[in-house]
């Protein structure tokens, strides 16, 4: 069952899940709060805020051994996998942010 | 302060290819301002929603941030349709169109490659649920203690072992969905709280491919095939989020 428009929009029905889709409201914070090009504006402090906004919501996300234990950090310590995003502790994140006084997040790919 | 004298501040979403604006009418809340041949789609937003003195307790009301979070997306979206989009994060706030206009010219070479990277593509957000969890329900209840303890030691190897052979799969899941895109990236799966679904997310990764190109959506019916212990969804096209933030690099 191919039937996959990727003209369309919102929300695919997964080819082969069952059950509910789950709202979209998750991936659409995900992608707006924590994705995208980060840029300095006029108003500085908001960068942090919502650098803190969501570090908030990462905590909504189940905690380190939990998810080893249901298999969920399975790529935690390759790099290769893991690729540029999930690198390390919320405490560089801020510091690098403080660092560079909201200019932009440009780390290693 | 002068940020907020004028009672406006003007919020950037995306930035485009200058030009694109002619094929789809912006609407006339949008503004483009535009330096050679990038520009930035921006609106003019209330400084008593977005200035440096409120927004921090906006950020903090889930209702707000929900609300402003999907127009961003919508908006995003919708300039998605009529050509490349390189989308900013949320809460990029200038003073007004010459700093914006600033700001685009300090970066402009960096906009136009990342434009040309995401040109004619889209990114395919795939999420990946454990469809069951490792039965063990129907057991009849525990003739004594010690066989109480032998069932939950019984239970947890079963975790371990069945967590072991979910991370191969989804390596094998990843590899070969990589094969199939020109980019991929793996995310921190959402937690429950965020997705109210009551499955466990094991997987949240987002591929760029070209547009209307469906080869990746078939491996994906494939790998649902060969996995019937894994739900897969697939959902998109999205702007190129995930696919932008290296650009520089």
């Amino acid at each position: 069952v191919s039937g996959y428009d990727v003209t369309s929009r919102p929300s695919v029905p997964g080819t082969a899940s069952s059950g509910p889709a789950p709202a979209q409201l998750a991936d659409v914070l995900e992608r707006v709060l924590d994705k995208g090009i980060v840029i300095a504006g006029d108003i500085r402090i908001n960068l942090l805020d919502i650098e803190l906004l969501t570090i908030r919501l990462r905590l909504l996300i189940a905690s380190a051994d939990k998810a080893r234990e249901m298999g969920i950090a399975w790529w935690d310590g390759d790099p290769f996998l893991s690729g540029r995003r999930d690198g390390g502790a919320l405490e560089d994140r801020i510091k690098r942010l403080e660092a560079k006084a909201g200019l932009e997040d440009a780390q290693e790919r | 302060m002068t940020a907020t004298a004028a009672g406006t501040l003007w919020y950037a979403y995306a930035v485009v290819a200058a030009g694109a604006e002619g094929s789809a009418p912006l609407g006339d809340e949008l503004e483009l301002v535009r330096v050679g041949d990038v520009a930035v789609v921006a609106t003019r937003v209330p400084a008593s929603d977005f200035g440096e003195d409120v927004l921090p307790a906006r950020l903090n009301d889930r209702a707000w941030l929900e609300r402003a979070v999907q127009e961003h997306d919508r908006v995003v979206q919708r300039l998605l349709a009529s050509g490349a989009v390189v989308p900013l994060r949320f809460g990029s706030l200038h003073r007004d169109r010459r700093a914006l206009e600033e700001f685009l010219e300090s970066r402009r070479d960096e906009f136009a490659t990342a434009l040309d990277r995401v040109r004619g593509h889209v990114e395919l957000g795939l999420k990946v649920w454990l469809a069951k969890d490792g039965g063990g329900d129907d057991a009849p209840p525990p003739a004594s203690g010690r066989d109480y303890l032998e069932r939950q030691r019984a239970a947890r190897d079963r975790r371990a072992a069945a967590s072991a052979e979910v991370g191969e799969r989804l390596r094998d899941v990843h590899e070969r969905l990589l094969r199939v895109a020109d980019a991929g990236v793996l995310n921190r799966p959402q937690a429950r709280e965020l997705t109210g679904d009551p499955r466990p997310m094991v997987m949240n990764a987002a591929y760029l491919v070209p547009a209307g190109d469906a080869a990746l959506a078939a491996e994906v019916d494939r790998l649902a095939d060969e996995h019937p212990q894994l739900a897969f969804e697939l959902t998109g096209p999205w702007a190129p989020y995930n696919f932008v933030e290296a650009a520089s690099a």
